[in-house]
C-alpha cells in the first residue's frame, strides 16, 4: 500500500486488508454465540415442563388448565388431520390455518399494492399529500374493529368480508411508512445526487426509492401485527372458518386443550412472520442494523 | 483542459437570501460577494457559523438558486448543477445501499458524458488509486472508517475530471489525527489534477495550508471581509517548517482576529 503521496496518510488506515488475520474459533466464542439460542431453548422446554408437573400434581381444572401435553397432542392431530369432503363445520386446525393464512396473505398483498404505491405518491407530491392526508389519519386513527359490523353489513359473512378487514388494517401503517420514509430521505444524499447530474426521476428511483424501502419493509411488519388481528376479529365476528373461530368454537365446545393449542399456533405464526421481514430488513439494509452495533 | 486566460469563476453582486416559513420573513444569507477564482487556484473560504460559505459553493454548484447578482462559470451563468463542477460533503452523502465502487461511478449513471464503459472502469480504478483505496471496491460506506467515507467521497467528485472542486467542511467530522493525513492527501490530489478548487473550513490551520488564498467573509450578511494570499511553497503538509516559520504565525493571528471579530458577533446572538 505504501505508494505515492503522504507517509502521514498511511499510518492511520487500520482497515488495511493485508492486516486482517485469521484468529480462529475458541469454545468461548461458539459459546457466546451460541448460548441466546441455547438459554432461549431451555427456558421454554422448562416452562412447558412446569406446566405439565403443575397440571399433573396441582388437581387443577383441565376447563381453566389443561396439561401442556394435551395442547400438544391437539395440535398435532389438528395439524395433520383434514375435514372429510363436505363436513359443514371442520374440526382440523390445519383447515382453519389454511384459511386463515391465505386470507392473511391475500389481504396483505392488497395491502402492499396499495399501501406502497399510495405512500410514495403522497410523499412525492404535495398536492396528493394535502387531499389524501385527512383520509388516511382518519381511518388511521380509527379503531378498526369499529369498521366490522359496517363489512358484515355490506358484504356478509363471506370471505371477502374477511380480507377486507385485513386489507383496512394493514393498509395503513404501511401506508404512512412508505410516505415517511420518502419525507425524510437524507437532504444531503439528495443534493448530491444532483450535483452529480441527477433528474427528477433519477432521484426517485435511485435515491428516494431505496432509501424508502426498509421504511416500507418495517411498515409491512407492522401491517402483518395489525392484519393478524384483523384476521381474528373479522373470523371472530363473522363466519365459520379460520382460526378466529376456532378460538370461539374450541371455548363454546369446552375444549379448553383446543383453544391453548390455537393460540399458540398464533403465536408462532406473528413471530415467525415479523422475523422473516426482520431479517428481510437487515438483508436489504444492512447499513441500519450496523449503526446499532 | 481549462482555458487559462481569464478567471474560472466569476461572482458578481451575488445576493443569496433565505425565506423564514414561520415569520414572513427574509434572512439575506450573502451580499453583493464579489470573487473571481482563476483556474487552479485553490480558495478557501472561512467565516463564523452561519456566514453564508456553504450558501456560496452552492450557487456555484448550482443547488441553491441566487437572488440578485451572478456567478458564472467559465464565463456562463450557472443555473443548475453540471458535470464541469463536483462537490464533496461534509457528512459524505453516500448512498449506503450501495458499493465503493458503485457510490464512485454514481455521476456517470446519471448523466451521459459520452465515456466509454471501458474508460469508466479505468476512471473508477485511477480515483479508487489516487485516494489509497483499491481494495475496498466491494465494500459498503458502513463498514468504512469516517475518513475513508470522504476518500470515496473525494473519488466519486473526481470521476467525471470536473474543472471545479467544492469542498463543504469536507474534513469537519473526520478525528484531528485522521483529518492531518487527509488535508496531506487533498493537497497531492489537487497538486496532481491540477483542480480549481474551491474548499469552506472552520480551520484556520487548514485553510493556511491548502489555499492559495484565504476569503474571510463576516457574519450576517455574509460579505468579502478580507482575501489573504497565501505564498507558501507546495506541497506544505509534509514540509514541516510551514507550520513553524515566523510568516505562517504572522498569517494565523491576522485571519483569526478577522474570524474572530465576526465569531463574537455570532455569540452576542445576532
Amino acid at each position: 500500500m505504501a505508494n505515492k503521496g503522504q507517509q502521514n496518510a498511511q499510518v492511520f488506515d487500520t482497515d488495511d486488508p493485508d492486516r486482517i488475520q485469521d484468529i480462529g474459533w475458541t469454545a468461548r466464542e461458539v459459546w457466546r454465540r451460541s448460548r441466546g439460542f441455547v438459554v432461549t431453548s431451555i427456558n421454554i422446554m422448562t416452562f412447558f415442563i412446569l406446566w405439565e408437573i403443575v397440571t399433573i400434581y396441582g388437581n387443577i381444572n383441565p376447563l381453566f388448565l389443561p396439561k401442556a401435553s394435551d395442547m400438544f397432542v391437539e395440535l398435532y392431530v389438528g395439524l395433520t388431520t383434514r375435514a372429510p369432503e363436505g363436513a359443514v363445520f371442520s374440526g382440523s386446525i390445519l383447515d382453519h390455518f389454511l384459511h386463515s393464512f391465505s386470507n392473511l396473505m391475500f389481504g396483505l398483498s392488497i395491502a402492499i399494492l396499495i399501501g406502497v404505491p399510495g405512500g410514495l405518491l403522497m410523499g412525492g407530491n404535495k398536492y396528493i399529500e394535502a387531499i389524501l392526508s385527512p383520509y388516511v389519519w382518519a381511518l388511521a386513527s380509527l379503531p378498526r374493529i369499529a369498521l366490522v359490523p359496517l363489512f358484515i353489513l355490506f358484504l356478509g359473512f363471506t370471505t371477502t368480508m374477511q380480507v377486507t378487514i385485513i386489507v383496512i388494517s394493514a393498509v395503513f401503517p404501511i401506508m404512512i411508512n412508505a410516505w415517511a420514509g420518502v419525507k425524510t430521505t437524507e437532504k444531503s444524499l439528495l443534493a448530491a445526487a444532483r450535483v452529480f447530474g441527477a433528474n427528477r426521476r433519477q432521484l426517485y428511483v435511485k435515491v428516494v426509492l431505496p432509501y424508502t424501502l426498509p421504511f416500507i419493509i418495517s411498515g409491512i411488519q407492522q401491517g402483518i401485527g395489525r392484519g393478524l388481528i384483523g384476521v381474528v376479529i373479522a373470523e371472530l365476528f363473522g363466519g365459520s372458518n379460520g382460526l378466529g373461530y376456532l378460538v370461539q368454537r374450541s371455548a363454546d365446545t369446552f375444549n379448553t386443550a383446543m383453544n391453548f393449542a390455537v393460540l399458540l399456533l398464533l403465536i408462532v405464526m406473528s413471530l415467525s412472520l415479523i422475523n422473516f421481514t426482520r431479517w428481510l430488513e437487515a438483508y436489504v439494509a444492512p447499513w441500519r442494523s450496523a449503526n446499532h452495533l | 483542459m481549462a482555458s487559462k486566460d481569464g478567471p474560472i469563476i466569476v461572482a458578481k453582486d451575488l445576493t443569496i437570501s433565505y425565506e423564514l416559513h414561520r415569520e414572513r420573513k427574509k434572512l439575506t444569507a450573502l451580499q453583493d460577494i464579489n470573487l473571481e477564482v482563476q483556474p487552479g487556484e485553490f480558495v478557501v473560504l472561512v467565516g463564523p457559523s452561519g456566514c453564508g460559505k456553504t450558501s456560496f459553493i452552492n450557487a456555484i454548484s448550482g443547488l441553491v438558486p441566487k437572488e440578485t447578482g451572478s456567478v458564472k462559470v467559465r464565463d456562463e451563468e450557472v443555473t443548475g448543477p453540471g458535470p464541469d463542477r463536483a462537490m464533496v460533503f461534509q457528512d459524505y452523502a453516500l448512498l449506503p445501499w450501495r458499493t465503493v465502487e458503485s457510490n464512485v461511478r454514481m455521476p456517470f449513471e446519471f448523466q451521459d458524458l459520452g465515456v466509454s464503459e471501458a474508460e469508466k472502469n479505468k476512471r473508477v480504478q485511477e480515483c479508487l488509486e489516487l485516494v489509497d483505496l483499491n481494495g475496498f471496491e466491494k465494500s459498503f460506506p458502513y463498514e468504512l472508517s469516517g475518513g475513508m467515507k470522504q476518500r470515496v467521497g473525494i473519488a466519486r467528485a473526481l470521476i467525471t475530471h470536473p474543472d471545479i472542486l467544492l469542498a463543504d467542511e469536507p474534513f469537519a467530522a473526520i478525528d484531528a489525527m485522521t483529518r492531518e493525513a487527509m488535508q496531506g492527501e487533498m493537497e497531492r490530489i489537487v497538486m496532481e489534477t491540477g483542480q480549481t478548487c474551491v474548499f469552506i473550513t472552520h480551520s484556520i490551520d487548514e485553510a493556511i495550508l491548502l489555499g492559495d488564498r484565504v476569503v474571510v467573509i463576516s457574519y450576517r450578511p455574509g460579505k468579502v471581509k478580507e482575501i489573504v494570499d497565501i505564498n507558501f511553497p507546495r506541497p506544505r503538509m509534509s514540509n514541516s517548517e510551514v507550520k513553524t516559520s515566523g510568516e505562517y504565525a504572522q498569517i494565523r493571528d491576522h485571519i483569526w482576529k478577522l474570524v474572530k471579530d465576526e465569531a463574537s458577533q455570532t455569540n452576542r446572538g445576532e
